[in-house]
């Protein structure tokens, strides 16, 4: 029973930062209808951008500030470089084609072809050395009865559960939210009430961008190592995640994450973990094959 | 080796046979498949004699490998217009069933010890080794299949990535075929054909393997049976109505371009004497799309060109980085430690495909074929009967 | 159709719907907009299951399993109010591809190129001749549909739901967006497909004249119920017919 406890703690710890990816997935998709598979590979940036601005601003040779200061300020450097990075994909790569007019397979295309660029540009321009992100906090381990976790573990689910409670505000209770509702139920209408539809896009790039930022840096205070291809995994995981929630539902991106996780570390509990990933990509396709809408999701029907 | 006797019998009929199919295509004036005939023969001789070097002949099969690849993804993504990202999965398929099957037969192996028939036989089964390997990357198609009727393009992108990714991470598991250390043994299959013959086997193959899958899919296109996957592509409901059993269309032709990506990858497994599974991941499947969006989907001829072409620019790349690096290195402002590491490779194939999505996204040839653009070639190609 | 009742979610598409369409004989369906003709058809053709009540066609009855195409091998064939042509190919293309259930070949006999194969091309093709001859379409065999003109491409979506072999023809709006000399050439095309073929035509149809004109009984319905039923002269003189036309006040 502890362990099972134990486990589920680690499962809400791991679900957050799937939870966070998939809000980004969530959110793009919700806006544009377009997957974003480069989303994964936004992480892994937000990661790498965490490593250089820790870095230089902790050492000597760059500001040698204190760990306390550099972990708030690298918390925001990161998020906003991040979000920077998103933007400029969504400039240089997908309004082109939204300008165009393109079928919605080029754009995709396109999307996943950005996310192997990330990957593979990282690894050629970086080298295959494997990057370390500096201590920022002070670890301190928690005992609550049997179960252990770390201040870290804690600060992650936190950071997870405000983050959606801020999207979820924002998008249901303010006006920028009510126009990014609005793109997703008919992107032309919108033009002709007056709301310009790159703003919102581009808004809507900021913070799932920047939100994806905030989860990489999280991730790699968790587990410091970083090296190029750790976003695709996490990203396809994350992507279940948000299709099983049902994509295009922040409340769905937000409890899939959750979900998902819940049974990875249930089945590596039991299984060898070599097959979580089959299992997670195997759930993935039932329930596209039963439910493809997801949890939260609304079917979508032709007219005849 | 077989009795003198045998083998001269064997070169006889291998004369023949040839001689017929000459003496066939001149009668009925198919220039383009007298064309492929005498350069197949040309370069099964320039393997032979040693003509080309050795490196220039390997990128030929390469890019006969190609060719098969790209063409087999094009029925379903070009001509049924959906979104099949996964398609070296069903390769990779190919390749391992194919291996091991000829492996087992044929040589020596870690598995079952002793080949299970005499290796002498190896190049009359080869064939069945190929048709069989095609057989189940088209039962895996099946099962891929299935998914995309209920399925937008999107998440068919998504369901042919995931089955990718499964079907590798399931072979890396299994270790009777060596799990992440990959299958070796397929040198001593093409060691065993030698055995019987010393000719050029794999080149061979590969060319007949071209021919024979090109042949397919041009027959099956231009027939009014395959007239109905761009009919569903197109217009679905009308599909249905006009009586097209639109998910048997999808099925076919899912398994079709999935047995014959199998056919590819059993080829691509007996050139090389290992292979790994890891290898035919998602840069494997993105390279088969960009011969597909590069050529035009569609577009049959264009597959076929883009895939030559594909073949030939990684060939460039292979020289033109470290002479990219050298020339970056003597730019003031470039470190010593930089290199255009060939890992760039990655990074520009995908790029290509994203320039030709903004630039153009018909690719060469559109959704027609080269004889449309030149018609005065329509006169000599008539691969294949049209009534 | 017996009594059908059509749900869909909350909504009440059809209630008591019943029909009978006998053999050679022109029937049309008019009603206001929303009234749920296109549902009866897409019913009839099977992409809608009924929610209660019966269809049956040519003596079997549909059950849950039942696919359009099926529908379609039995001898019923449709054409739909927005124009569905297959526009990247040739109209040709269109009427060959439309006799896909007659076609008596299979994968391997394509790829071998065998007799089969070629004695049934020929047949498909000679057919597909045949039928762009009769509807004054030979001119267009190898355009693409997209580059017609309106009239044209209403004309090869006849042609090619004629191409099925049908027993039944379902028209949904065949005079939709045509102009007054077209829809003299669709009435003639019409009544000339119906004496020689002999089959039953069911049309839905707002323009009067058309529906006038060619049918023998007319089905009124409005928000998903039967109104009336009879002949022209019956319905043209019917008030309830007028109300739901034209409204209270012109009674």
């Amino acid at each position: 029973m502890d362990y099972l406890l134990q486990q589920t703690l680690n499962a809400l710890q791991w679900g957050s930062f799937y939870a966070l990816i998939a809000l980004g997935y969530t959110l793009v998709y919700g806006v544009l209808r377009l997957i974003n598979f480069a989303h994964g590979d936004i992480f892994m940036v937000g990661a790498y951008i965490s490593f250089f601005v820790a870095t230089y601003l902790l050492s000597s040779d760059g500001l040698g500030l204190s760990p306390q200061n550099t972990l708030w300020l690298t918390i925001v450097l990161t998020m906003v470089l991040t979000a920077l990075v998103g933007v400029t994909l969504e400039r240089i790569a997908y309004r082109p084609l939204r300008r165009k007019g393109a079928h919605r397979l080029y754009v995709v295309i396109t999307a996943l072809m950005c996310g192997l660029i990330l990957e593979n540009g990282n690894l050629a321009l970086l080298g295959a050395t494997k990057r370390k992100l500096p201590e920022l906090i002070d670890k301190t381990v928690y005992s609550i009865g049997p179960l252990v976790i770390t201040n870290l573990k804690v600060w992650v689910i936190v950071a997870a559960v405000l983050v959606f409670l801020f999207l979820q505000i924002m998008v249901t209770r303010t006006k920028v939210g009510m126009a990014m509702r609005a793109v997703s139920w008919d992107r032309f209408a919108l033009p002709l009430m007056g709301i310009p539809l790159d703003s919102v896009i581009v808004v809507t790039f900021v913070l799932g961008s920047g939100i994806a930022g905030l989860g990489g840096m999280l991730f790699a205070m968790c587990y410091p190592n970083l090296e190029p291809y750790m976003g695709a995994m996490i990203g396809w995981k994350a992507f279940i995640a948000a299709v099983v929630g049902g994509i295009g539902d922040i409340r769905g991106a937000f409890v899939g994450g959750f979900l998902l996780a819940f049974v990875e570390i249930m089945v590596v509990a039991f299984l060898p973990s070599t097959y979580m990933d089959l299992f997670s990509f195997t759930i993935l396709l039932l329930i596209l094959w039963v439910r493809p809408t997801g949890i939260f999701g609304m079917p979508q029907t032709t007219k005849i | 080796m077989l009795p003198l006797f045998v083998q001269t019998v064997l070169v006889i009929l291998g004369v023949l046979c040839i001689g017929y199919a000459i003496k066939r295509v001149i009668k009925q004036k198919k220039i383009d498949c007298l064309v492929f005939l005498l350069g197949g023969l040309v370069l099964i001789f320039a393997e032979y004699f040693a003509w080309i070097d050795g490196y220039w002949l390997s990128v030929i099969k390469f890019m006969g490998l190609n060719i098969i690849f790209a063409t087999s993804l094009n029925l379903v993504n070009g001509y049924m217009g959906e979104f099949s990202c996964g398609h070296a999965g069903f390769m990779c398929v190919g390749a391992y069933v194919g291996g091991l099957i000829s492996i087992i037969l044929f040589t020596k192996n870690k598995m079952l010890g002793a080949p299970l028939l005499p290796p002498e036989l190896a190049p009359l089964l080869f064939p069945f080794v190929l048709a069989v390997a095609g057989g189940v990357a088209a039962l895996f198609g099946l099962l891929v299949a299935l998914p995309s009727f209920k399925t937008r393009d999107d998440y068919l992108a998504i369901i042919t990535i995931a089955a990718n990714y499964i079907i590798i991470s399931l072979i890396i598991n299994i270790d009777f075929v060596g799990g992440p250390r990959g299958l070796t043994g397929m040198r001593g299959v093409v060691r065993a054909m030698e055995g019987v013959a010393d000719i050029p086997w794999m080149m061979i193959w590969t060319l007949l393997g071209v021919m024979v899958t090109t042949m397919m899919l041009y027959r099956l296109v231009n027939s009014t049976l395959g007239k109905g996957i761009p009919a569903v592509c197109q217009n679905e409901v009308a599909a249905e109505i006009m009586s097209v059993n639109t998910k048997k269309v999808k099925l076919v032709a899912f398994m079709v371009s999935a047995g014959i990506a199998g056919v590819a990858g059993a080829l691509y497994a007996h050139m090389f004497s290992s292979i790994y599974a890891n290898s035919f991941g998602i840069m494997k499947s993105t390279e088969a799309m960009v011969m597909v969006y590069l050529g035009g989907m569609g577009s049959l001829s264009g597959s076929v060109l883009a895939a030559i072409m594909f073949t030939l620019l990684i060939e460039l790349l292979r020289f033109a980085l470290p002479a990219m690096s050298d020339l970056a290195h003597m730019l003031p402002f470039v470190p010593n430690s930089f290199n255009i590491s060939q890992e760039w490779k990655w990074v520009i194939i995908p790029l290509i495909l994203i320039l030709l999505m903004q630039f153009r996204p018909e690719g060469l040839l559109g959704n027609r074929e080269l004889t449309d653009a030149f018609p005065k070639l329509k006169r000599l190609i008539s691969f294949g009967k049209r009534p | 159709m017996k009594e059908v009742t059509q749900r869909f979610g909350g909504l009440i598409a059809l209630t008591d719907f019943s029909i009978a369409v006998d053999d050679h004989t022109l029937v049309g369906l008019i009603g206001p907009n929303g009234a749920g003709k296109t549902t009866v058809f897409n019913l009839a053709s099977g992409f809608y299951h009924a929610t209660e009540g019966q269809i049956i066609f040519n003596g079997q009855t549909y059950d849950k399993s039942l696919e359009p195409y099926q529908v379609t091998t039995m001898g019923m064939a449709r054409t739909f109010q927005n124009i569905r042509l297959w526009n990247d190919m040739t109209v040709l293309d269109n009427i060959c591809v439309s006799q896909y259930h007659r076609l008596g070949y299979g994968l391997i006999d394509a790829w071998l190129c065998n007799e089969r194969y070629s004695r049934e091309e020929k047949r498909v093709r000679q057919k597909a001749a045949k039928i762009l001859e009769i509807m004054e379409l030979g001119d267009v065999a190898n355009e693409f549909p997209k580059n017609l003109p309106y009239g044209l491409q209403r004309r090869v979506e006849l042609a090619r739901a004629l191409s099925t072999d049908p027993k039944l023809l379902l028209l949904d709006e065949p005079a939709a967006g045509l102009n007054s000399s077209d829809v003299d050439g669709l009435i003639k095309h019409i009544r000339w497909i119906f004496d020689e073929f002999k089959i039953a035509i069911w049309m839905i149809e707002h323009q009067m004249k058309v529906v006038m004109s060619l049918c023998q009984h007319i089905t009124v319905v409005e928000f998903g119920k039967t109104i009336a039923k009879g002949t022209p002269q019956e319905i043209q003189s019917n008030p309830d017919v007028i109300k739901a036309y034209l409204g209270d006040e012109n009674v």
